[in-house]
């Protein structure tokens, strides 16, 4: 079986007036599916790059990367919102929920696109806000809402459509340490049930929940380690 | 995504700004307003055109004396050359005039009891209404008898009818005419105003008028009824012919009297109309042009305030297209509510002409409906167009 996520030689380069940044400098990354992996390193080290890359938000400069079997080079504009919203469950530090709109509606949002009716879409956006333990908050909007339970939303939101990558950038970089555990432990469950997920975090005990630890510095792959523990 | 569901979103966004998106429908339904208003009134003096052009018909020429001319210039003073023998040769003699009547009309005072109105006394023949189609409401008009008797009986026009009895009953009253005593038989119908008013007059017999009231023998006009409105070119060529020879005037001499249509003036009321249409019609355009560049303006600011949102949306899955009809639905609705508002307004204002049968159209209605959501669409596809090329990173991080 091919790996889910293949990169080679995946370079970035931002171009900010006559200054460029090589955000990523050739990175190579296999991972295979239901594997559970922390990005780790330095602020500015290129890890939010590299996970928007992953999540097809943003274009290599440079390189290949395969989702599947899809060269992502090779996709449309249009193929690539269909990845994002059928095969990618993002989850982002600062939740980016929509502020105007219930919780449920929220995590539906990505059914819509992909033309469920209004019906199918509100019972599998319960489902997913029951599986992430809020299934008393439909029809709170995002500010009606504590940190963690907007996180939890869009947990929910990046579940439903039931993908077969989770990308989590930060989950707990905005929450407390005690409901950034419970997010954490949250996000082990959906590995253990079977997901692939890859991670961005600073917190080394957080990390430490992930069978596969890679960090990142000046944009290179500095170290990619298997932790002997799980 | 159906199209019901990108209307529900729509509004969600709509409410959100609810007194932006209110203050930029007025603007949408004010043009859209005054475009019913010119639609309206343009149907309303077509229709009263119309009306007048019946009742008239257009088959009745009037003739006048020519105007007084020294030393190459027109003067004021008033020519006395129409006769009654005018008026009968022209009938006799032209096989294109069917009828004429010799008119004498003067200015003078008529009092009731103690109220007192200067108006228009004017002398015709019975043969007056037949050509005029003009009969009396109430009452009858005098026959030719009382021509013949120099009775003094009279037909009063709506508006002397009005300030002399207040609508109250007039029929078999004295009033004076010039301080002599006439009976009234008739009353005529109103017509309402074109350039003089028609409803401002005395109707007596010509004889009396001439004879009894104001001491003359010639004619201040005459009209003739043609056999139909194609026998024109014949008719004044027998006028003129008849004319130019009772009056005997040389070859070279000018026609020391005019002829017009009747229904001249009312083309001049129609293209001055249409002037004042085309002007209003300008003025509806531009309100709308601003209602347009409002909503313009409205969905350039939604769509900078909703980077965030564009972000977070294109980020899980929507395409491009979804966020462009997004927006398009919504500028789309503004221009919509915009329309109804305007429609809603305008069915208010029609109230106000619905007596005197301007009506609004249906179908104008519905027109209404889509050229706002046309202009409404037209004014967002430039934002909409923003807010679906947008770099999704770049929203996505936006503050
Ligand atoms: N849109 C951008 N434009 C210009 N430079 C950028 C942009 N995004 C990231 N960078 C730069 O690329 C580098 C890596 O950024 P990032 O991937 O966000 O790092 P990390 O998430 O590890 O903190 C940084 O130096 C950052 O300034
Ligand atoms: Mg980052």
């Amino acid at each position: 079986m091919p790996p889910l996520i293949q990169m080679q030689n995946v370079g970035k380069t931002y171009q900010t007036g006559e200054v460029k940044v090589e955000a990523l400098a050739g990175i190579d990354l296999e991972i295979q599916k239901n594997e559970y992996v922390a990005i780790m390193g330095p602020s500015g080290s290129g890890k939010s790059t590299l996970m928007n890359i992953l999540g097809c938000l943003d274009m290599p400069s440079t390189g290949r990367y395969f989702l599947g079997n899809e060269d992502i080079r090779d996709l449309s504009d249009n193929q690539l919102s269909e990845i994002r919203s059928r095969k990618i469950g993002f989850v982002f530090q600062a939740f980016n929920l929509l502020p105007r709109v219930s919780a449920l509606q929220n995590i539906a949002l990505p059914l819509l696109y992909l033309g469920f009716s209004p019906k199918v879409r509100e019972g599998m956006a319960a489902e997913a806000l029951e599986h992430v333990g809020l299934g008393d908050r439909k029809q709170h909007k995002p500010n009606e809402l504590s940190g963690g339970q907007r996180q939890r939303v869009a947990i929910a939101r990046a579940l439903v459509t039931r993908p077969d990558l989770i990308l989590a950038d930060e989950p707990t970089g905005n929450l407390d340490s005690k409901t950034g555990e419970e997010i954490m432990a949250l996000i082990r469950d959906l590995h253990t049930q079977g997901n692939t997920v890859i991670m961005v975090t600073h917190e080394s005990y957080i990390a430490a929940h992930a069978a596969r630890i890679i960090r990142l510095k000046d944009g290179k792959i500095e170290s990619d380690l298997y932790s002997n523990a799980r | 995504m159906s199209f019901s569901e990108n209307i529900r979103l729509a509004f969600q966004s709509l409410r959100a700004n609810p007194l932006r998106s209110i203050l930029i429908l007025v603007g949408m339904a004010v043009g859209i307003a005054a475009v019913l208003h010119v639609v309206v009134l343009g149907e309303l003096t077509q229709k009263k055109i119309n009306d007048r052009l019946q009742k008239m018909g257009s088959n009745v020429l009037r003739i006048r004396p020519g105007f007084s001319w020294r030393h190459g210039m027109r003067t004021g003073e008033k020519r006395v050359n129409l006769t009654w023998e005018d008026s009968d040769e022209i009938v006799s003699q032209s096989e294109a005039i069917i009828q004429t009547v010799p008119i004498y009309s003067g200015s003078g005072d008529v009092s009731f009891q103690d109220k007192n109105w200067s108006t228009q006394i004017t002398g015709v023949t019975p043969a007056y209404q037949n050509v005029n189609n003009d009969y009396p409401a109430q009452g009858r008009f005098f026959n030719m008898q009382e021509l013949s008797e120099r009775a003094r009986v009279a037909i009063v026009g709506a508006t002397v009818y009005e300030k002399l009895f207040e609508n109250k009953l007039a029929l078999g009253k004295t009033i004076f005419i010039k301080s002599k005593p006439f009976l009234i038989i008739g009353i005529l119908e109103a017509k309402g105003e074109s350039w003089s008013n028609p409803d401002d007059q005395v109707f007596v017999p010509i004889t009396t008028a001439q004879e009894r009231i104001f001491g003359v023998d010639h004619l201040s006009s005459i009209l003739a009824q043609m056999r139909s409105e194609t026998d024109y070119d014949e008719a004044l060529f027998d006028i003129e012919s008849i004319l130019r020879r009772n009056h005997r005037l040389s070859k070279e001499a000018k026609n020391d009297f005019r002829v017009r249509r009747q229904d001249f003036f009312l083309a001049t009321i129609q293209a001055t109309n249409q002037e004042l249409a085309r002007f209003i019609t300008v003025i509806a355009l531009v309100s709308l042009l601003v209602g347009g560049i409002g909503i313009a303006n409205v969905m350039l600011i939604s769509v900078t305030e909703r980077i965030r949102e564009i972000g977070i949306r294109r980020a899980i899955g929507a395409r491009k297209f979804h966020i462009l009809f997004q927006f398009l639905t919504e500028s789309m609705m503004l221009g919509f509510f915009g329309g109804i508002l305007g429609v809603g307004g305008g069915i208010v204002f029609n109230h106000f002409y619905i007596d005197a049968g301007g009506i609004l159209p249906w179908s104008w209605i519905y027109y209404s409906f889509g050229i706002c959501a046309g202009i409404g669409i037209f004014a967002g596809i430039y934002p909409a167009f923003r807010a679906a090329n947008m770099n999704v990173i770049d929203a996505l991080r936006h503050e």
